[in-house]
């Protein structure tokens, strides 16, 4: 599957909304692309994550919301690779993937988008791009990189500079530019709306559908609730370490009770 | 004048040595953040190498490339057998663990190879000198500033222009996050020990071909200046090792013609205890290394 | 009945008795057994090595600082009592050019060996001070460089000044027979190390550097500051070394330069680290268990199977069993132990604390379990004042005029979402990071410069969101830490006892236990025992429940109510979790993209919209 997503400019049209209005699960989402059953996942004697289990299928853009805390980067951490969960499973497109190194299951298909972004700040914009794209050909990286200039106009007119000179919207994009490098299956993005302004927000939401219509699938950690819930197909609401809700956006966004999940009232 | 500009090249000459050893100990330093006092064991396995070669009557034009091979397949060993068992280890382990390599290396080869010094043919050329005006320059010296140069070019486009290069100095700056993109822990700490190998190879051959001699314990000597001069320069900055390289040579030759002719032979003594009042005054070393803060 | 950092004396005497027992029982069984003059001198190289081994420990051991400075002391120390001890004679042979009337200066070997540790502490005052420095900006490798540089320094003067040395090859020499003949000073200077470093373990200085060693950044947070702390172990490491190099000089009869390098360096760190770096049984064990496998090792690497009584000839394994063995096997040592077993054979475990377990006492205060603290009614007025502070970090605006107050007897929370600056805020409170303008007072004096080890002592104390305990120590030892800094910086205050700290936090049955074994719960409630022995004007809570189940986070409301009102401590609460601040907080302050966008009692911002907004997220744009 391959990320051409188009300009970014391109906002969310009456498409994409008729798309996730008509299109029913089993014709589109027919393939499960993530499954967790059961996992836990502690930092020491803290458990992080607490038997969590969720499921992603193919096509559809699944958002992760809740508190500070929750677990929300400890779950995709776990997911990615970077953690080890002491307890439950992990599978993506149907193989257990448990315990599998992050640079295996990049392989595999899955990337992620980390918090705070971790762009190389001391790498141009350029090498961030190609370090992205390590796991591709040669060929097909130069492809893509070609590809990222079409999509990317920020980063094509900063091409050569290093990437900590950066703003926060541009650091943004190119940290998601660098994980389509590797063309991946499955998007994870950790707090991508982070730390920017409105308008950029606007952007990062606007880049997420743009994906979503470009056939990957995606699971993303979301501060901001609404937007996520706007134009998330499903959504999980984690607290404390566990799933505590799921529904479709719409449904979740109707939730009276939703607030005071999110900040700890006595729901 | 004249001496001033004799010292500054023989300090070069000097330095270039250096700052090779130095970017070896500074690429592995950036990976694993490890300061490696066994760098210069590779050294001193490739001596015992060149001596055998050369006794065995090969010409340094095979020598050669035998030294650099030997190094950097000792490399490739010791991160096996012994630093790829600590990865993550605190500080404290890394620094004695590569200690402890350093000891078994000598020993081994103390025991089981030879106790004695073992002195071979140095190259003819070594001792040649060739005249600019009134400067009187060794032709060593000239071979080692233009291969040192050469060598840093070509690390330069390697790191620049390679996947591997970037790969390098993408987990130097942060491992997981490089791991994410795809980058293979395994492949690319052996990928740096190969080149800190190789780096140290090149500088091992300049150092063979001038002592015209190896023991068990020859490379505690190139495995401190390279430290220091890793640490001069500022650790994890790559410029800064070579620059701390040429520094520590240059600062060697010039202090040893300003110093009383009776002082002369504590040259050493007064650049350690020199490097130890730059880490009071200046901890962070010549060039500190700093990111763009993050958000 | 406050913690007396003398209390345990008695037991770490004993301790230390049996220590020295252990090592000169066992080197006189030896003795007795083989009976040789070889195996007498291998005793006494022993108990030197142990003397410098001991001293190496106390600095290395308390402060987690690796030194490879020490023997380069030794140097220093062994050239200046051979130069005051060696008479005129013997050293017009060698160096009868030394400057400043050296050649003749002739002391009582005792007095020389006096001065040789005034010259060397000399010394090591200086390279402290470059340690300190080194240590506080980056971290323990430069420090370790240091001492290496320090290494070489000595060894290479050794080398290259031969007219005060005497060189590399002749060295200076005792006369025949004028060298140490007797073993009681060796016997006497071990006892005294071993008591010193004991001693030393469990005094003030000692447990405050060893809180730095467990956690830096919440030892300085707590009122310690590391690099005093480390120049005491450092002073007190380098004199006991001191002796035991001056010894080891007079008791060889002479010294080369290479007596104190690399090689003995090797020596004293794999015993020193085989044993367990972090104690003092450790160093002992360490010394006796790589003296015992050197020896068999250089024995059957002379002898090979005739060790054994075998005498094969041709014996398979022949050219393995070569002249120099041991140096293969202190090699292997310290690589293997790296490996496997970083924190040595007994890792900081103490021969005293042991035989106090098992004699089942720690003093008369320690049996029953204190009644529970009364809440103070008087509580001493205190103000803390936060006043339009902006961060910038590079081109990021962290904090863009945040300010609020709190004041004593009052709980003020601080709520935000992800990324509103609530981190930076704590910590421009806690001194870590320097506001690039605005203002942090204290009871009305200017403290936005401070240090965090000097805010804590003016009494705002904080605890950390990723629980920072001094893991190696005990639950009772980390409270006594803070109650012993109390005591120093907070004496105005109503101090508590750690004990009755301990109980009222639930821990009284685990006091014993070290606070890594602790599960999550008991940390936190650790956390704030400790920050209450402090006896602070404020606690500075960071989010004191991530990680908490709902049960578990109201339960720790009641305590974090219940420890401030002990101490009389006003508190502010930094969290995310709404029902917890509201169940705790008078007022609540509500942070988001560096600016407070709200303030008031918890029922009037939780129904404040732009609060919502800020939680949910705007569904406008």
């Amino acid at each position: 599957m391959i990320a051409t997503a188009g300009p970014i400019s391109s906002g969310h049209g009456p498409e994409l909304t008729a798309l996730r209005g008509s299109q029913p699960q089993t014709t589109i989402h027919n393939e499960l692309m993530l499954q967790l059953h059961g996992v836990t996942t502690k930092y020491g004697a803290i458990s992080a994550l607490r038997e969590v289990t969720l499921e992603v299928n193919a096509g559809e853009v699944v958002g992760l919301i809740g508190p500070n805390g929750a677990g929300k980067t400890t779950l995709l951490n776990t997911v990615a690779g970077l953690l080890q969960p002491s307890n439950g499973t992990v599978q993506l497109a149907g193989d257990d993937v448990t315990g599998t190194e992050p640079e295996n299951l990049l392989r595999r298909g899955l990337a992620l988008v980390p918090e705070h972004r971790r762009i190389f700040v001391d790498l141009t914009v350029e090498e961030n791009l190609r370090i992205g794209g390590a796991t591709v050909s040669g060929e097909r990286r130069r492809e893509l990189l070609d590809d990222m200039q079409q999509q990317f106009p920020v980063l094509r007119s900063k091409w050569t500079t290093r990437a900590g000179y950066l703003s926060g919207g541009e650091a943004q994009q190119l940290a998601i530019a660098r994980a389509l490098m590797a063309e991946p299956k499955l998007l994870m993005m950790d707090e991508p709306s982070l730390g920017l302004a409105p308008i950029l927000v606007d952007m990062v939401f606007d880049l997420i559908s743009s994906l979503r219509s470009n056939g990957v699938t995606l699971l993303v950690v979301e501060q901001n609730a609404q937007r996520m819930l706007d134009i998330a197909d499903r959504a999980y609401v984690l607290r404390s370490g566990q799933v505590v809700s799921e529904g479709t956006g719409e449904e979740l966004l109707g939730r009276s009770d939703l607030f005071e999940s999110f900040v700890g009232g006595s729901a | 004048m004249i001496e001033l500009a004799q010292n500054l090249i023989d300090g070069l000459g000097r330095g270039s040595i250096y700052a090779l050893l130095a970017l070896g100990v500074a690429v592995i330093f950036g990976v694993m953040h490890l300061l490696n006092f066994a760098h210069g064991e590779m050294i001193t396995v490739s001596g015992y190498a060149a001596f055998w070669a050369l006794g065995a009557g090969w010409s340094w034009t095979v020598v050669v490339p035998l030294i650099l091979v030997v190094s950097v397949v000792t490399s490739l060993l010791i991160e096996r057998l012994a630093f790829s068992r600590v990865r993550g280890a605190p500080d404290f382990t890394l620094l004695l663990t590569s200690f402890g390599v350093h000891f078994l290396v000598s020993a081994l080869l103390l025991l089981y190879v030879s106790a004695s010094v073992k002195n071979y043919s140095r190259p003819g050329w070594v001792a040649d000198t060739w005249s600019l005006g009134s400067l009187r320059i060794e032709v060593f010296d000239t071979v080692v500033i233009v291969i040192t140069i050469i060598t840093l070019l070509a690390t330069t486009a390697l790191l620049q222009r390679t996947m591997f290069g970037l790969a390098l100095r993408a987990a130097a700056a942060d491992f997981d996050t490089a791991r994410l993109m795809g980058v293979r822990s395994n492949s690319v700490i052996r990928g740096a020990f190969a080149l800190s190998g190789l780096l140290a190879g090149i500088a091992g051959v300049f150092w063979l071909m001038r002592a015209g001699s190896t023991n068990p314990t020859a490379g505690i000597d190139p495995m401190l200046k390279g430290v220091l001069a890793a640490l001069i320069g500022g650790l994890g900055s790559l410029r800064g090792a070579v620059l701390g390289g040429f520094a520590l040579g240059l600062a060697e030759v010039l202090l040893r013609s300003w110093l009383p002719n009776s002082l002369a032979s504590l040259t050493e003594g007064v650049v350690f205890a020199l490097i130890a009042l730059l880490f009071i005054f200046r901890p962070q070393g010549l060039i500190s290394v700093t990111h763009a803060e993050r958000v | 009945m406050f913690p007396n950092p003398g209390r345990d004396i008695g037991f770490s005497a004993v301790g230390a008795i049996g220590l020295f027992a252990l090592l000169a029982g066992g080197g006189l069984l030896y003795q007795l057994i083989i009976g040789t003059g070889s195996a007498e001198r291998l005793v006494t190289t022993m108990l030197i090595d142990a003397i410098i081994v001991i001293g190496i420990q106390i600095y290395v051991g308390n402060t987690g600082v690796l030194s490879f400075g020490h023997v380069g002391f030794g140097a220093i120390a062994g050239y200046s009592f051979a130069l005051f001890a060696i008479p005129p004679e013997e050293k017009v042979k060698r160096i009868a050019d030394a400057p400043w009337g050296l050649v003749d200066v002739s002391v009582n070997p005792w007095i020389a060996m006096l001065v040789a540790t005034l010259i060397t502490v000399a010394v090591a005052v200086v390279i402290g001070v470059g340690l300190a420095r080194s240590g506080a900006e980056s971290g323990a490798v430069a420090a370790t460089v240091i001492t290496l540089a320090l290494l070489f320094v000595t060894h290479e003067v050794a080398r290259n000044w031969p007219d005060v040395t005497g060189g590399d090859r002749a060295g200076l020499s005792f006369p025949i027979g004028g060298s140490l003949d007797s073993r009681v000073p060796i016997y006497v200077s071990l006892l005294a190390a071993l008591l010193i470093a004991r001693w030393y373990a469990q005094s003030r200085s000692g447990r405050l550097a060893v809180a730095a060693r467990e956690d830096n950044l919440a030892a300085r947070a707590m009122g310690v500051n590391p690099l005093v702390q480390q120049m005491a172990a450092l002073l007190i490491s380098v004199a006991i070394v001191s002796v035991g190099a001056s010894l080891k000089v007079y008791e060889e009869g002479s010294i080369l330069p290479d007596n104190f390098f690399f090689n003995y360096t090797l020596l004293t760190l794999v015993m020193l680290i085989v044993g367990g770096r972090n104690g003092v049984t450790g160093a002992v064990v360490g010394v006796m268990v790589m003296t015992a496998g050197r020896e068999l090792t250089r024995r059957l690497g002379q002898d090979g199977y005739e060790l054994f009584g075998l005498g094969l000839d041709d014996a398979p394994l022949d050219w393995i069993f070569r002249e120099n063995l041991q140096m293969v096997f202190l090699g292997l040592a310290m690589l293997g132990f790296m490996i496997w077993r970083p924190a040595g054979l007994l890792d900081d475990r103490e021969f005293d604390e042991w035989l106090q377990r098992k004699l089942g006492s720690r003093g008369a205060m320690t049996t029953d379990q204190p009644a529970p603290l009364p809440e103070l009614t008087d509580i001493p007025h205190a103000s803390l004042a936060v006043d339009d502070v902006d961060v910038r970090f590079g081109g990021f605006q962290a904090l863009a005029g945040a300010g609020l107050e709190a004041a004593s007897g009052e709980i003020v929370g601080l709520i935000g979402p992800n990324g509103a600056g609530k981190t930076t805020l704590v910590n421009v409170i806690t001194g870590l990071v320097e506001p690039t303008a605005g203002t942090f007072k204290l009871d009305g004096s200017d403290v936005t410069v401070l240090a965090p080890f000097e805010l804590a002592r003016n009494g705002l104390v904080r605890t950390f969101q990723n629980l920072r305990l001094f893991g190696a120590l005990t639950v009772r030892e980390n409270v006594e830490v803070a109650a012993m800094i109390a005591q120093q910086h907070r004496a105005e205050r109503t101090l508590r006892d750690a004990d009755d700290l301990i109980a009222e936090a639930g821990l009284w049955d685990l006091r014993d236990r070290r606070a890594r074994e602790l599960d999550y719960g008991n940390s936190r409630r650790l956390e704030l025992a400790r920050a209450a022995a402090l006896a602070p004007a404020f606690l500075l809570l960071d989010e004191p429940t991530s990680g908490m189940s709902d049960e578990e986070s109201l339960a720790m409301v009641e305590q974090v109510r219940h420890m401030a009102a002990t101490v009389g401590a006003g508190v502010l609460v930094i969290d995310h979790d709404l029902a917890f601040i509201t169940g705790i907080s008078d007022r609540i302050y509500v942070l988001d993209q560096g600016r407070i966008i709200a303030n008031g009692s918890p029922t009037e911002v939780q129904a404040d919209p732009a609060v919502q907004a800020a939680y949910l997220g705007s569904g406008t744009s």
